[in-house]
């Protein structure tokens, strides 16, 4: 069984459909990149998925669990890196992972908290607010956020957006180091990280998958399929 | 590295409702705590309020304004009440911390409970500050023989303004004009409570208060704590929105 399973999925906001008849699985340790304009529906999509949003009609299935029966346990093994940290900043970074660590119910909190910050590398500011964290601290921080209770499945929005090399870095070598056990879903505007991370490519355009890829993909090809579709902003 | 990779099936994650609604309200305490964000806006509103019917009021000395005393004291904690409410889910908001929080396994109507206690925690602060102040300055009869019913009316009527206030709240943060939409449809909405609690108030500093009519004010309010809580429990998925 797939991991993640998206069966004809709409959603209208008013009288705007955002997302039409998109479908689409993972299989478990996948990892599928959707990429497309903006306001193509990729967000939108991956809300869908992070149980923020409730589709309008089709089924969605994460872990063999349905999102509209009951969305509760699928949240327990989601994590999800947004392009925002999700943090509050006048807590410190410890106050944040242990606030988020309880809500999960996480077994073993300290141990789980200190190996997470320890390797984000952010052992150093535990203590501090993450109002005084630098954006690239805040983005290593919220990765450990969304890492805390050790979900099957992680969802991320644009993670590489606004980080220095140093974090991109340490994002690298978290997915590296994850990518065999989790199953991923990233939205992202980077071809070359796309390919480079990916073993599966959506190309979404006005609410429709318009281009779907598995297995190796020629970069050139790609790079030329995903210009027909966006006319700027295309980084390779 | 151990740990971050470590067991991804399954993880054992336990915890329960009540457990959630004590980190939620746990977390927005120390967060207001150091920023006092809410805390200092509704103090410094509620004794420049005071202050402020203290000279509107007094145009002759020895002037008796026992029966005022209820309206004053409800209104300046219905409008103070109305600043701290504004403020409770902007952080969330503003942050976009509140997707954090809708990604957790956690109830809504725990976080709707957790948001309400936290709300009246903060105004009964205020209140433990401001009602001896505004006593020194209007009531003129001890009414220490009435403060157990005087707490009571308190208490419920919070419950009110923080059950309505905090379902209003979440309606209002999702739209643009939120800090002028939560007074509209807040203030009539609370004016059974005004009533009730301001008539139960002035009849207590009055000494006039009688068990059946301090009973009916108080039963009163919890009819409506109890109308409103059972409101929001039923709406608040939909109130959070998307």
């Amino acid at each position: 069984m797939a991991e993640i399973e998206v069966s004809n999925i709409s959603k209208v906001f008013g009288r705007r459909d955002v997302l039409r008849d998109v479908e689409f699985a993972v299989e478990e340790g996948g990892f599928l990149s959707i990429m497309g304009p903006n306001g193509a529906g990729k967000t939108t999509t991956l809300r869908i998925l992070a149980t923020l949003l409730t589709p309008t009609s089709g089924s969605v299935r994460v872990a063999g669990l349905n999102l509209s029966d009951d969305p509760m346990p699928v949240r327990r093994v989601i994590g999800f890196i947004s392009h925002q940290p999700l943090l509050y900043p006048d807590l410190t970074a410890y106050e944040n992972l242990r606030f988020y660590a309880e809500m999960y119910g996480v077994p073993d909190r300290e141990r789980r908290i200190a190996e997470l910050l320890d390797r984000v590398e952010l052992s150093h500011r535990r203590y501090d607010q993450v109002r005084t964290f630098s954006k690239g601290m805040t983005q290593r921080l919220a990765i450990a956020r969304a890492l805390v209770h050790r979900p099957r499945v992680l969802l991320l929005d644009e993670p590489y957006s606004g980080l220095d090399p140093h974090a991109v870095d340490i994002l690298d070598g978290l997915l590296a180091e994850i990518r065999a056990e989790h199953t991923f879903v990233m939205v992202s505007h980077s071809i070359s990280k796309t390919l480079e991370l990916s073993d599966q490519v959506l190309i979404m355009d006005g609410g429709r998958i318009v281009f779907r890829q598995s297995g190796t993909v020629d970069e050139g090809h790609f790079a030329a399929v995903y210009r027909e579709h966006v006319s700027e902003g295309v980084t390779i | 590295m151990e740990g971050v990779a470590a067991p991804v099936v399954a993880p054992g994650l336990h915890t329960t409702m009540w457990r959630q609604l004590y980190v939620v309200v746990k977390k927005d305490v120390v967060n207001e705590l150091r920023t006092k964000e809410m805390l200092l806006s509704m103090f410094l509103f509620v004794v420049l309020a005071m202050v402020i019917f203290h000279f509107a009021f007094s145009v002759r000395a020895h002037t008796d304004l026992t029966y005022f005393t209820g309206g004053m004291l409800w209104v300046t904690f219905i409008f103070g009440a109305l600043l701290g409410l504004n403020r409770s889910f902007a952080h969330e908001k503003d942050e976009g911390c509140l997707d954090g929080l809708l990604l957790c396994p956690v109830d809504r109507v725990t976080i709707f409970l957790a948001k309400m206690i936290g709300n009246l925690i903060f105004l009964l602060v205020i209140q433990a500050l401001a009602v001896p102040v505004f006593s020194l300055f209007f009531v003129s009869r001890s009414y220490l023989s009435d403060l157990p019913a005087f707490l009571a009316v308190l208490l419920l009527a919070d419950l009110g303004v923080c059950s309505v206030g905090t379902l209003l709240a979440t309606i209002s943060m999702n739209t643009k004009a939120r800090d002028l939409l939560l007074p509209i449809v807040f203030l009539p909405l609370i004016i059974p409570v005004l009533i009730a609690a301001t008539l139960a108030t002035t009849a207590i500093f009055a000494q006039t208060a009688s068990l059946g009519s301090l009973g009916s004010k108080l039963l009163f309010l919890a009819a409506y704590d109890g109308i409103f809580m059972l409101a929001a429990y039923g709406t608040y998925d939909y109130a959070l929105g998307e």
